[in-house]
This record gives C-alpha cells, sequence and structure tokens, in this order.
C-alpha cells in the first residue's frame, strides 16, 4: 500500500517537476549565468566571467571596458516609484469598493464580483490601447472637455507619468480587489460593534480595529500589485512614450535592439531579486502575524 | 451589525461603487462605439454607423462610399495569427491541465517530503514579472538550439498556465470531503478506478474551469509570448501589437472588440464553473 501510495506521488509529481525543473528553474538559472558573461560583439557572449554588467548599474565593480552609467540606478528607483504609485492609488481606490460589495446581498455581491474580475481577461494591449484612445490630444476626454468649454487647448495627459500610472492602475485593480476583498469578507463586525460600544470614534475604530483586520489583505495585494508593476514594459511603452522610462523597457531594449543579453540578463536580475526578497518579506510577515490568506487568486498580467 | 442601506454613508458607498464600475467598463464601451463609428479621422466625433473597420479587417470590401483603401487588411495574415493563436491557447492550456490537476491531485490527498517546496514554488511563476520569464525563456530556448516557433510558445505558457490550474483545482479539492474516495476504496476500487469514477467527476467543474481561464489567460498573453515567439509565429496579441505600433487605426477598435467579446464569454464560462458547487 505504502510503495503503491508512494508510486502514485511520483507519478503525479512527475509532469510538474519536469515541466519547472527544464523550463522555469533552468532559464532562471541560465539567465543569473547570462547576466556574468561578457558581451560578444555582435551580439553573442564571450563565455568568460565578466562582473562589470553589474559595475554598468550600480559603479561597482568595473572593469572591461563598462562605466559606471547613473541613468541606470535612476531608471529602476523610477520604476520603484511607479510600482509604490500605483499600490497607493489602486489600494485607496480599491479599499472602499471591499466595503460596498461586503454588504450586498448573496445576488448583487456575486454579480459585481463577477464584473470586478471579468475585466482582468480582457486582453492586456486592449486595455491599454482604451487609454490611449481616451488621453491622446484628439481623445475623448479632451474631446469632452473642450466641447463643454472647461478647455481652450488639448491637456497634455499621454506620455507623462500620469498617463503611465493611470493604465498600470486600470491593469492591474484586479489583483488589489481580490485579496483586499477577502480580508473584509472576513472581517468580524461584531468586533466593529464592540468598538462602537465602547465609545471609539469612527476614525478610532477604522484605525484601531477595522485596519489590524484587513492588514493581510492589504499586503497581499500590495505585493501582487506591486509585482507586475516593477517589471512593466508594455504600459510606459504605450502611454509613457519616450519620456516615461521603465527597467522593463530598457531590458527589452537590451535584447530585442541593443542585443547585449548580458546587460538585460543583469538587469532582470535585479528586477527578480527585488521580486523575490520581497515575496520572501511578505511570506516571514505573514507567517510571524499567524496569518493566511490566499495570494494569486488571479495571478499575471 | 444592523444593514443601514439608507444613510448617507450608504449612499455615497453606492455611488462611489458605481463610479468603480463605470471606471472598469467605460474604456472597453468606448473602444465598441468607436469601432462603429464611421469617422476614421477623428474617432471622439461621431458620424454614423458603420461596419466597415469589421468588414475591411477580414479584408472584405467597405460598404461606405468614402473609403481609404490603404486601410484594408491582408486576411490570410489574419487568419493565420489567428489559427496559431487557438493552436497554442489549446494546447498550453490542455497540456497545463493535466499537469495543474495531477500536481493539485498529489498536494491534497497525499503527504510527501517536500511538499511546501512545491507549494511555494508552484506560485513562482504566476509572481515573476512576465519579462523576466520571458527573456530567462528566450535565452534558454537560443541557448540550447530550440528554433522559436509555436511549440516553444506552448511550452512557456505551460510554466505558468499549470500554476493557476493547480490553484484552481486545489482549492475545489480542498473544499471536497474525501469520504468518498474513501467509501470507494474500501468497496475495492483501485486508485484509478476511485479517481475515473469518483474524484474526477467531483472535481470536473474546477478542471474544465480551470481550462477555460487556462486558454483565455494563453490566448491574451503579450509580454511572455512577444519574447519567444518565432518571425513566423505570430499569435493574435502579437498583430495587435503590431498594429498599435504603425498608429491608431480603426480596424484596430474592430479587432479589439471580437477579442473583448470571445474572451469575456469563455471567461465567463470559466469563473462560473470555477465558483460553482456540487
Amino acid at each position: 500500500m505504502t510503495s503503491q501510495r508512494r508510486r502514485a506521488v511520483v507519478l503525479l509529481l512527475a509532469p510538474i517537476t519536469l515541466l519547472l525543473g527544464a523550463f522555469f528553474l533552468i532559464p532562471l538559472g541560465i539567465m543569473v549565468v547570462y547576466s556574468l558573461l561578457e558581451p560578444g560583439l555582435y551580439g553573442g557572449v564571450v563565455w568568460s566571467f565578466y562582473p562589470y554588467s553589474y559595475g554598468r548599474v550600480f559603479g561597482w565593480p568595473l572593469g572591461g571596458g563598462e562605466e559606471f552609467e547613473p541613468l541606470y540606478i535612476q531608471i529602476i528607483l523610477n520604476s520603484v516609484y511607479y510600482a509604490v504609485i500605483t499600490v497607493i492609488v489602486s489600494l485607496i481606490v480599491c479599499y472602499p469598493v471591499a466595503f460596498w460589495v461586503s454588504r450586498m446581498g448573496p445576488v448583487a455581491k456575486n454579480l459585481v464580483l463577477f464584473a470586478i474580475t471579468l475585466p482582468f481577461f480582457a486582453n492586456l494591449l486592449v486595455r491599454i490601447y482604451a487609454w490611449l484612445l481616451l488621453l491622446r490630444p484628439t481623445g475623448a476626454i479632451n474631446t469632452a472637455l473642450m466641447s463643454l468649454g472647461l478647455i481652450d487647448a488639448p491637456l497634455n495627459m499621454i506620455f507623462t507619468e500620469f498617463a503611465v500610472i493611470v493604465g498600470l492602475v486600470y491593469v492591474l485593480i484586479p489583483f488589489m480587489f481580490l485579496p483586499i476583498y477577502a480580508s473584509v469578507e472576513r472581517l468580524d463586525w461584531s468586533l466593529v460593534q464592540a468598538s462602537q460600544d465602547l465609545g471609539a470614534t469612527p476614525f478610532q475604530t477604522f484605525r484601531r480595529v477595522i485596519l489590524p483586520l484587513t492588514a493581510p489583505g492589504i499586503a497581499g495585494g500590495a505585493v501582487i500589485v506591486f509585482i507586475p508593476a516593477l517589471g512593466n514594459f508594455i504600459v510606459p511603452a504605450f502611454l509613457g512614450g519616450s519620456k516615461v522610462q521603465m527597467t522593463g523597457n530598457v531590458i527589452e531594449r537590451q535584447f530585442l535592439q541593443s542585443r547585449n543579453w548580458p546587460f538585460g540578463s543583469t538587469l532582470a536580475m535585479i528586477v527578480m531579486a527585488s521580486v523575490l526578497v520581497l515575496i520572501l518579506l511578505y511570506a516571514l510577515w505573514m507567517r510571524r502575524a499567524g496569518k493566511s490568506q490566499p495570494v494569486g487568486e488571479v495571478g499575471h498580467a | 451589525m444592523p444593514r443601514q442601506r439608507l444613510s448617507p454613508g450608504w449612499a455615497a458607498l453606492n455611488l462611489y461603487g458605481a463610479a468603480f464600475l463605470v471606471f472598469l467598463y467605460a474604456p472597453l464601451a468606448l473602444i465598441t462605439v468607436y469601432s462603429f463609428n464611421a469617422n476614421a479621422i477623428n474617432m471622439a466625433v461621431w458620424e454614423g454607423f458603420t461596419l466597415d473597420w469589421y468588414r475591411t479587417l477580414f479584408g472584405m470590401q467597405p460598404a461606405g462610399a468614402a473609403f481609404d483603401a490603404a486601410f484594408t487588411e491582408n486576411p490570410d495574415r489574419i487568419f493565420q495569427v489567428l489559427r496559431n493563436s487557438l493552436v497554442v491557447a489549446l494546447a498550453a492550456s490542455a497540456i497545463s491541465t493535466v499537469i495543474g490537476t495531477a500536481t493539485a491531485l498529489a498536494t491534497a490527498r497525499y503527504d510527501f517530503i517536500g511538499k511546501r517546496i512545491y507549494q511555494g514554488l508552484l506560485f513562482l511563476p504566476m509572481m515573476m514579472p512576465d519579462i523576466v520569464l520571458g527573456i530567462a525563456l528566450l535565452i534558454f530556448f537560443v541557448g540550447v538550439g530550440f528554433k522559436l516557433s509555436l511549440a516553444t510558445i506552448i511550452i512557456g505558457h505551460c510554466t505558468f498556465l499549470s500554476s493557476y490550474v493547480y490553484i484552481i483545482v486545489a482549492a475545489r479539492l480542498a473544499g471536497m470531503d474525501n469520504t468518498l474516495e474513501i467509501a470507494s476504496a474500501d468497496l475495492g476500487a483501485g486508485p484509478l478506478t476511485t479517481f475515473r469514477r469518483v474524484t474526477l467527476p467531483l472535481i470536473m467543474p474546477g478542471v474544465i474551469g480551470g481550462f477555460l481561464l487556462a486558454f483565455i489567460i494563453s490566448l491574451d498573453d503579450v509580454v511572455i509570448t512577444y519574447f519567444i515567439a518565432g518571425v513566423d509565429t505570430q499569435t493574435l496579441p502579437l498583430f495587435i501589437l503590431a498594429m498599435m505600433r504603425r498608429g491608431i487605426r480603426p480596424q484596430i477598435n474592430a479587432l479589439a472588440v471580437l477579442l473583448i467579446a470571445f474572451s469575456f464569454v469563455v471567461a465567463s464560462a470559466g469563473l462560473y464553473l470555477r465558483s460553482r458547487k456540487n
């Protein structure tokens, strides 16, 4: 019996082990190696240890003709900044909505939950394209404002930081909503009632009772919005124009235009390392707080 | 907690919630309206209803009188990318459904060393930014000498779709008690028979739901496909990407509307099955 069960486990796990081993872990491992190889003259790599792509970003170690270019740190920090703003904006937008949905009757609740989840399945490009149509000088918003006589000349909205953040928020907001909603749904309202009965002001009740109880949802949402925002390159490519650069845009160019794969891998390594550290911190925090929260209900964007 | 629906606070919250839904759907509604607007120069100004953008998308002659023939798409091209996308999405979601379901069965019904490692590892492909996964696969495929093709796209999609299916099926298995499976085993059924006759029918809605959601995520994937598609293996989203790079044209609206409509229908079915109770 035991050997039969063991055989079953081996059989059931063999496909995923092969898949993730061969086409996930090994490729990521090769990427690590690539980031430490010398870029070839015509796009390939030279198989020699070459830590200088990191020097180009961080200023150390330098050698092999690479120079420190502070531009890249700037772009990485900008990306972190855009991702953080995206998290904050989508949190502020979603939080009240979660309470709105949680107090609905069962039928309305299911319908609205469905309506909020569905746009995630609209094509990413189409959702970005819609904002191109809304924000450009001859777009819907400018045309409406001008025909109402509120403005004389089109507002300059497209190809700005504003456009990139709107795009990121729009694309990633379902990831924020679902975890927050899950924790609001589990909120024990008798605790809120108790806090009110004991004379707490609404603000005190919010800060001391509601906020701590929904913190796991907020943290979960923040992590799964921050990660895809950080590595995004499609949103800035179309809504940021040449003005707004994120790390993803630089990585894409290194692979498809400059053909400096080691340097592209270096930047991707920095993104991946940040993501892994963030996930680790989140997992540790959750474990220490003894909380459980389903993360990644929806996943990828 | 009594429901205080009529208080001003709740009225404001209702208004806010409605505004949120408008924010989610207005951009998509806008494309839909534009796709029927005869005005090709300034889409924000309505100039009458037309189906020309849908017609020219598939190489049909426009019905409108004033029309720039340069807008017509090459129909062979669009049918080819459509076929590519469907082949990839079907193959990738079918393979991922098998792999994801098998993994979910292992973690839900068996105890083994390293279970927590597997469970953690399965989250990583979904959490990894698409661009990192995309370039890692590109380096790998080029490095080992795989020609970039539909097969490389299918493999790439499987790496993250399996995790989606796993999560959906594992959730279903977790919410299901295993008395029927134990009863089946007690009555002398072998593990395979129990699986085929008891477990599979019970988890079937989750499996099909997972398959449909994986199908749509694969069909709509842009970033990972972007890096691992070969020159002659363009998919529909890459085709739209190329169209968008050439500038805004009314045919993009028409194609976008068709794609949204299809995605919404399949995803609705998937979401319904995923949440359905027995």
